[in-house]
């Protein structure tokens, strides 16, 4: 027989569970621990106490409401109001139990109650699923079941002394006021975790939309790359074309052929898999990539031992020194041409920016003098903040070559955080 | 006149060819005896005409520029190919010039460039790019590193191929390092030599990875 047949959720399972669902779970469980010791308290009550009326329908009684219990301690608290009508149900007897199983009048007799604080559970357990409004709701229902119990045990309401009335409107209102309290401390709090869930899944969401854009940066600059080059040659073979004087139409469909294989070439860049890097880190080769095709006046290769991964704040700070760099050539070096070079070794990395320039005499207390310090001390102090250290070697006639120096942390090369 | 250098232009676009052509021409440099468009085709016509210099694409359809380098110095070990690329084949560069390419410029060389590296080419120089050469150091380097035994850089060696990287030519680095320029294009040669070893130690190692060296029984 099926005597709950509802749909099994499993509450353990914390993955799933939100955050106001375990709250209401951790309520109910503290509810069954109180309702574990009224049962105690039942069997107690039973073995030691007087002899009762019905000493079958009392052992009944405490045998359904162990066997309730059990049911919810095995399966967890259920809030369809199907299982919470047959929780209150079984509270309701206990109730109505107390009454006919003790002696006669013995309900007002100051000796304890058989079902003593049982039945409370069942309007807090409203409160906690429905809301204190509920639970008042519930809790006032099961009042009337404890007043009914002094019919039931033979005690006429009508003759009730004024104590007696004293305990059980007290009796009544701490059924009312235990269901309508926790009731609104357990929305109270429902209300504070669903504003955790919620913060917890903005959070998620900026996570991911953080990570999408990192995602899109880093396609985009691929596309640049290959962007930048397919355009240069589309550049150099249209001026060709144009230098030649006359233009057949077969060779601007040839022209054409080749922007389409760029075009292909840039689709299996985008499909490609990502070049794998260390959580945190960034390519510094990819950035004084970036940094030369940015340098408008002179030729610059970059030629690179690997891509040297580095911690990406510190990536962005060699590029910006390395722009300086070439930027002071394209200004005062009357170069040709430029080759930035990097390389990771010994737990070093090294990064020369070297011209074919006219070069100088490099004096830098003389250049301070003169007032043209600015850029290398700028150039200088980005370096120096990294930790590392720069150096010129320069003469007239034999072009410049600026050497930045940087020792890597063993966390970035092993493993990175 | 007849000091001109027998070129051949290996390139599956047509417009590229004549530019090329063109430019060699024009500069007096050297004839282009022979084109073609597939790495098929130039072993073939290269065996026909027997070029000085082989200036090779890489991304060729059917067979690569790769493996026709392999071949056209296979029969022909006097030939010089000169690799001509766009630069985002870099893992290709390397794999040719290790099967034998003495060099490698980029395709955004200017046209005097162009002619200098064929002469330089033909004369037994190994061209190389500052990017070429830091392709070349960080194969030495995973070399070193994974493997004993395979032959490695020299102090000097290294020296050189890292000023190479950053850009100075053979002349300066002669003058740097108070050897002569021709001290140095031989160091470069060696490196070369090197690389190419590493080749061949590759496909050693291939062979006895998959059996190859052992007779079937």
């Amino acid at each position: 027989m099926a005597l709950f047949p509802y749909p099994v959720v499993d509450l353990q399972d914390r993955s799933e569970v939100t955050e106001p669902e375990r709250l209401r779970v951790t309520l109910a469980r503290g509810v069954l621990l109180f309702r574990w010791a009224m049962v105690a308290f039942m069997t107690a009550v039973a073995a030691t106490g007087e002899p009762f009326r019905r000493p079958m329908l009392a052992w009944t009684s405490i045998g359904v409401a162990a066997a309730w219990t059990t049911v919810l301690t095995v399966q967890g608290h259920r809030w369809q109001t199907s299982y919470m009508l047959v929780d209150f149900a079984v509270c309701a007897w206990l109730l109505v139990a107390s009454g006919v199983v003790v002696p006669v009048e013995s309900v007002v007799s100051g000796r304890p109650f058989f079902a003593q604080g049982y039945p409370v559970s069942a309007a807090v357990m409203w409160g906690v699923a429905r809301g204190p409004g509920s639970g008042l709701a519930a809790g006032a229902a099961l009042s009337l079941f404890l007043i009914a119990v002094r019919p039931l045990n033979g005690v006429s309401l009508d003759e009730l002394e004024a104590r007696q009335v004293a305990t059980l409107a007290g009796a009544v209102l701490n059924y009312i006021v235990a269901a309508g309290a926790v009731g609104l401390v357990a929305r109270l709090l429902v209300e504070s975790a669903e504003a955790v869930d919620a913060a917890n899944r903005a959070a998620v969401v900026e996570r991911e939309r953080a990570a999408r854009l990192a995602e899109r940066e880093r396609i985009g600059r691929q596309i640049h790359d290959s962007v930048l080059q397919s355009l240069a040659l589309i550049h150099k073979r249209g001026r060709e074309l144009m230098r030649a004087g006359r233009i057949a139409p077969e060779r601007v469909a040839e022209l054409a052929e080749i922007a389409g294989a760029q075009e292909a070439e840039l689709r299996g860049l985008i499909l490609r898999e990502p070049e794998e890097s260390p959580t945190g880190s960034a390519s510094l080769r990819a950035a004084l990539e970036q940094t030369a095709r940015a340098v408008d006046g002179v030729a610059v290769t970059v030629s690179s031992v690997g891509p040297v991964w580095l911690d990406r704040a510190c990536v962005e700070e060699i590029a910006a020194a390395t722009r300086q760099a070439l930027d002071n050539v394209v200004e005062h070096a009357a170069a040709r041409s430029a080759t930035i070079f990097a390389e990771e070794e010994d737990g070093i990395v090294s990064i020369t920016v070297r011209d074919d320039g006219r070069g100088f005499a490099y004096d830098e207390d003389h250049l301070r003098a003169a007032g043209k310090a600015g850029m290398l001390k700028s150039m200088k102090g980005r370096i120096e903040d990294l930790g590392g250290t720069m150096s010129v070697s320069s003469g007239p006639g034999r072009g410049t070559e600026i050497e930045f120096r940087l020792e890597t942390e063993p966390h970035r090369t092993q493993e990175p955080a | 006149m007849t000091d001109r250098i027998r070129v051949m232009i290996v390139d599956d676009h047509p417009v590229w060819r004549d530019g090329v052509k063109g430019d060699l021409e024009s500069s007096g440099v050297a004839d282009v005896v022979a084109q073609a468009s597939d790495g098929g085709e130039a072993v073939e016509r290269a065996l026909e005409e027997m070029p000085e210099v082989v200036l090779m694409d890489l991304q060729l359809p059917t067979v690569s520029g790769v493996d026709a380098t392999r071949r056209i110095l296979e029969e022909m070990p006097h030939a010089k190919v000169l690799i001509l690329s766009a630069s985002a084949e870099e893992a290709d560069v390397l794999e040719a010039v290790k099967s034998g390419a003495s060099g490698y410029l980029l395709k955004s060389a200017t046209s005097e460039e162009l002619a200098d590296a064929v002469r330089r080419t033909r004369a037994g120089d190994a061209v190389f790019t500052p990017s070429l050469a830091g392709l070349v150091l960080d194969e030495f380097r995973r070399v070193a590193r994974g493997s004993e035994g395979e032959p490695d850089l020299t102090a000097r060696e290294n020296e050189v191929l890292k000023l190479v990287a950053k850009g100075y030519t053979y002349k300066e680095i002669g003058e740097r390092l108070f050897i002569s320029t021709k001290t140095v294009q031989n160091h470069v040669h060696n490196i070369l030599a090197k690389l190419q070893l590493h080749k061949r130690y590759e496909l050693m190692r291939y062979a006895i990875q998959k059996g190859l060296d052992r007779s079937p029984e």
